[in-house]
């Protein structure tokens, strides 16, 4: 008989949202321009690592609650969906075949916009205004970005260093 | 690292019932986006404040309020330019700076903005986490979904500690004097970080399983909400407010 | 469910269980088990005593049916326990059957506090919300947990958690405990209780362990040994026996004082050192000091220090390798003071958790890292150097440490800081998941280079071996024994 495992899927989307939680608002890699936080390598990573409904899951909880607990509990919501999409799209679209440079370019491509343009869009509706979401742009691009090469790294480091994560499927 | 957005203490706010607390929020919100007058809205925002202060404390607002200074100020300064069109209050050489309609819509996004966070923040500070779950689940949400929320809120600071250990003990690898660059390190222990995670699902999952997550039968709760007394009115509360505040504010 | 008619006379039926890791990378599958069968009478207590690498948490995990369906490998032989097979139910099936409180509390806990620790098994079953208050505050109180039934997990210590699940065990009240290491962790109190538990229950018991504590006399009805992957039946009077000439440990030598290496060895030395130990939790949030006067380690010399949990070892550990300052008080190296970043690069700190530690995908980069940072040396003196050391700690350099065995990660983190040529090395509970051989072994290795070592244990036997000067921690005291 073979095992449901069905506490594998709520144990692997607690830990990885955790993850995002951490590397939103623990891990800041000092830039030029003042910090940058992390939370777009490890969607990113995520997305390279596990399928889509993991990376939606995982991205979207996990930017949420990272702005819940940092006090800007009124990004939350425009956080799930920005990220969880972010998340959704780029596993989507590597999920064939994750070592093709077209699909990780498509890939990075749809991160970049989708994190700068559905934060303008939804920013500049709840929250600002056209003029202030756009300010907030180019730091969303290059954040994005940065995610995709590190989250790629970071997905091939980790297959060689942690082999069984292949087995982490639900 | 503390991941807990809760303040204990017992003032009326914490024995008000959180799902009703969560339809208030909700109220409330829209509430901020109708064209309701300015006077209305610094009513309204009056008592949020009052709220605030009275229940989690003066410390609690003073530190929401620093938390979203600087955003703040980013949008007051920002927000004028958008309208071009009305009276010109400020003038440079003949270039409209800011209009009196610019200032008055910067003034309603400044408000707007400060009671959304402190709605928001409210909610959480006032209610603990498992609560608001049961609430959540109470509003349909699968308990799966709730589960998953209360795994990731354990894990956060046992990943974070990890996280900071292995920072350390590339401290204590670093063989020069000379000052090392922190960018280098950054993919070893991002990547160290990440394995112990991952080494934590299955045993993990295992966990829940021994503990007998999956069988068929209903689960039943531990915590309920019957500690909350009163969810009728609290409930009558939270719609009857919106609606008065609404009328007291009258439309622009 | 179906039961087989014998059901009541045994608890736990193996049969011919053969069992192989699933091999990752250019790793050989390795072969825990062959063969291996025995019984458990329903109502009978049995210690199953096997040396640290044998593989009795994967039995363990093996019996309950999480083996291999979390952890890949390929498994032969039946299992029947309570009278079911274990291949054909769900892990789940299982919750009023079979309870296993396993090694590391760590990767135990589901809940965010302590009584929804306790309660979470009890709301699986369905229990009525009455029922499962009762059961908690009776589990709860009896382990002495009532006060910290709001804590949340990382508030706690080790042994705290470990009583913890304890509890857990003890609300769902099942008719059969499977229990990995159920002693490690907990205080001289907490054991005590735990063996007056075990006596006056009548349940069914199985019990694994790797050390044989005192307070095993007279509590089992049968001793098991874990040899040659297979299960050897013991006379319980001569389990101790039997089991320390498995470990290896009957062959021990107390270490030998070694004459310095150096002409003139250095000299790490702490003075008037008060040190603030941290311990979070819902009831108390407070900082004890420790108090050092004095504390001298020479390159050369291998030197001890006991205390009991929560008594500031690790704090001070920190303070003498440079990762956290000192409230107070002098550190000096030969006769000058010296801070935190010179610290750090002159004492080697093991953290008891070797996962912290090591970062890269493989053995040999992993030994490789350290001395590529060192500036003008050539790769080739690096390859040399990494294969040496390999070599002394019996590594693989092709392995990856994720999937390597714990006293090969443990052996690795060694090895990685052999490299470094610290001149001091603080080992923190080297002993606490290792054979005293493999311990020792450790020790002896990095000493080659002339360190001067300080052993941080709560183990007065392991001490017995090392030939060393002691200090003890007591009421937030230090001093030389």
């Amino acid at each position: 008989m073979k095992k449901e495992r069905s506490a594998l899927s709520v144990a692997l989307i607690g830990v990885l949202t955790a993850v995002v939680v951490v590397f939103t608002l623990v891990v800041r890699i000092p830039t030029t321009k003042g910090y940058l936080n992390l939370c777009d390598v490890a969607i990113c990573f995520i997305a390279f690592t596990f399928g889509p409904v993991t990376a939606l899951l995982t991205a979207g909880l996990g930017t949420a609650i990272a702005d819940l607990v940092s006090g800007y509990a009124q990004w939350a919501p425009i956080s799930f969906i920005v990220h969880g999409l972010e998340g959704l799209l780029i596993a989507l679209i590597v999920r064939s075949n994750p070592n093709s440079i077209m699909r990780i370019l498509a890939g990075a491509v749809v991160c970049i916009l989708t994190v700068s343009l559905g934060y303008f869009a939804l920013s500049a509706l709840f929250i600002s205004t056209v003029a202030v979401a756009t300010a907030e742009i180019p730091a969303n691009m290059v954040q994005a970005g940065v995610g995709v090469v590190l989250g790629l790294a970071l997905s091939k480091a980790i297959k060689r260093a942690y082999p069984p994560v292949s087995s982490l499927s639900w | 690292m503390t991941v807990n957005t809760f303040i204990a203490k017992e003032t009326w706010l914490y024995r008000f019932d959180p799902r009703a607390k969560i339809l208030l929020l909700l109220l409330f919100i829209g509430w901020f986006f109708l064209p309701i007058t300015l006077l209305g809205l610094t009513i309204a925002l009056f008592l949020i404040l009052f709220t605030a202060a009275t229940n989690p404390g003066l410390s609690f607002v003073y530190r929401t309020f620093r938390s979203i200074l600087p955003m703040l100020l980013f949008m007051v300064l920002f927000s004028p330019f958008n309208v071009r069109s009305g009276t010109p209050l400020i003038t440079i050489h003949s270039f409209v700076l800011l209009t009196e309609e610019g200032a008055l819509q910067a003034l309603r996004l400044g408000l707007r903005f400060i009671a959304i966070t402190y709605l928001a923040t409210l909610l959480f500070a006032t209610t603990p986490m498992h609560q608001l779950l049961l609430a959540l689940q109470w509003y349909r949400l699968p308990y799966k979904a709730a589960l998953i929320i209360t795994l990731a809120f354990t894990y956060i600071p046992f990943i974070a500690d990890s996280f900071a250990q292995i920072e350390e003990s590339h401290r204590l690898r670093e063989s020069d004097d000379r000052k090392r660059k922190k960018l280098s390190a950054i993919i070893p222990t991002l990547t160290s970080s990440l394995v112990l995670a991952l080494r934590s699902i299955p045993t993990l999952a295992l966990s829940l399983e021994l503990r007998g997550y999956g069988r068929a039968n209903e689960r039943t709760h531990y915590h309920t909400l019957e500690s909350y007394n009163h969810p009728f009115t609290d409930f009558l509360f939270s719609v009857i407010l919106p609606v008065i505040l609404f009328f007291i504010g009258g439309i622009q | 469910m179906e039961r087989l008619a014998n059901s009541t006379t045994n608890s736990l039926e193996v049969t011919q269980l053969s069992f192989t890791y699933h091999g990752w990378g250019s790793e050989q599958p390795y072969t825990l088990f062959e063969d291996l069968s025995f019984s458990i009478q329903t109502g009978r207590k049995t210690l199953l005593l096997a040396p640290f690498d044998a593989g009795k948490s994967t039995l363990a995990r093996i019996l309950v049916g999480g083996i291999p369906a979390y952890f890949p490998g390929t498994l032969t032989g039946t299992i029947h326990l309570a009278g079911n097979d274990i291949a054909e139910v769900n892990i789940f099936d299982l919750v009023e059957e079979v309870t296993l409180v396993t090694q590391n509390p760590q990767e135990q806990f589901v809940a965010s506090t302590v009584e929804e620790e306790v309660a979470f098994a009890l709301e699986s079953m369905g229990l009525p919300q009455r029922e499962m208050k009762e059961r908690v505050h009776s589990a709860l109180t009896h382990w002495n947990l009532f006060e910290l039934r709001s804590a949340s997990p990382g508030e706690l210590s080790g042994g705290e958690r470990k009583r913890v699940l304890l509890a857990a065990a003890e609300a769902i009240d099942a008719p059969f405990w499977i229990l990995d290491e159920p002693f490690d962790d907990l205080d001289e109190e907490g054991r005590v209780h735990l063996a007056r538990v075990i006596k006056e229950s009548d349940k069914t018991i199985l019990l694994f362990s790797s050390r044989y504590l005192q307070h095993f006399d007279g509590l089992f009805d049968q001793s098991l040994l874990l040899d040659q992957k297979r299960i050897v039946q013991q006379a319980n009077e001569d389990a101790l026996t039997a089991f320390t000439t498995l470990c290896g440990d009957d062959e021990l030598t107390v270490l030998k004082q070694q004459t310095p290496l150096q002409e003139i060895p250095r000299v790490l030395r702490v003075e008037h050192l008060t040190v603030e130990r941290q311990r979070f939790s819902t009831t108390m949030i407070d900082a004890f000091h420790l108090e050092v006067p004095a504390l001298t380690v020479a390159q050369g010399e291998i030197v001890s220090l006991v205390g009991p949990n929560g008594s500031g070892k690790s704090s001070l550990s920190r303070v003498l390798c440079g990762l956290d300052e000192p409230l107070g008080g002098r550190r000096m190296i030969d006769g000058e003071v010296v801070n935190s970043s010179v610290l750090n690069r002159r004492v080697g700190y093991l953290f008891q958790n070797p996962d912290l530690q090591i970062f890269l995908p493989t053995v040999k980069e992993e030994l490789a890292y350290s001395l590529k940072r060192i500036k003008g040396i050539s790769s080739t003196t690096i390859e040399q150097r990494v294969q040496e050391c390999a070599k002394l700690f019996d590594l693989n350099l092709d392995h990856t440490p994720s999937t390597m065995s714990y006293p090969k990660r443990k052996a690795l983190q060694a090895a990685v800081y052999y490299l470094l040529d610290r001149p001091f090395y603080i080992l923190d509970e080297l002993d606490s998941a290792l054979t005293y051989q493999a311990a020792l072994k450790i020790i002896t290795q990095l000493r080659g280079r002339g360190a001067g070592i300080l052993v941080i244990t709560h183990d007065q036997r392991f001490i017995s071996y090392l030939n060393s000067r002691v200090y003890a921690i007591k009421d937030g005291r230090l001093s030389e024994v």
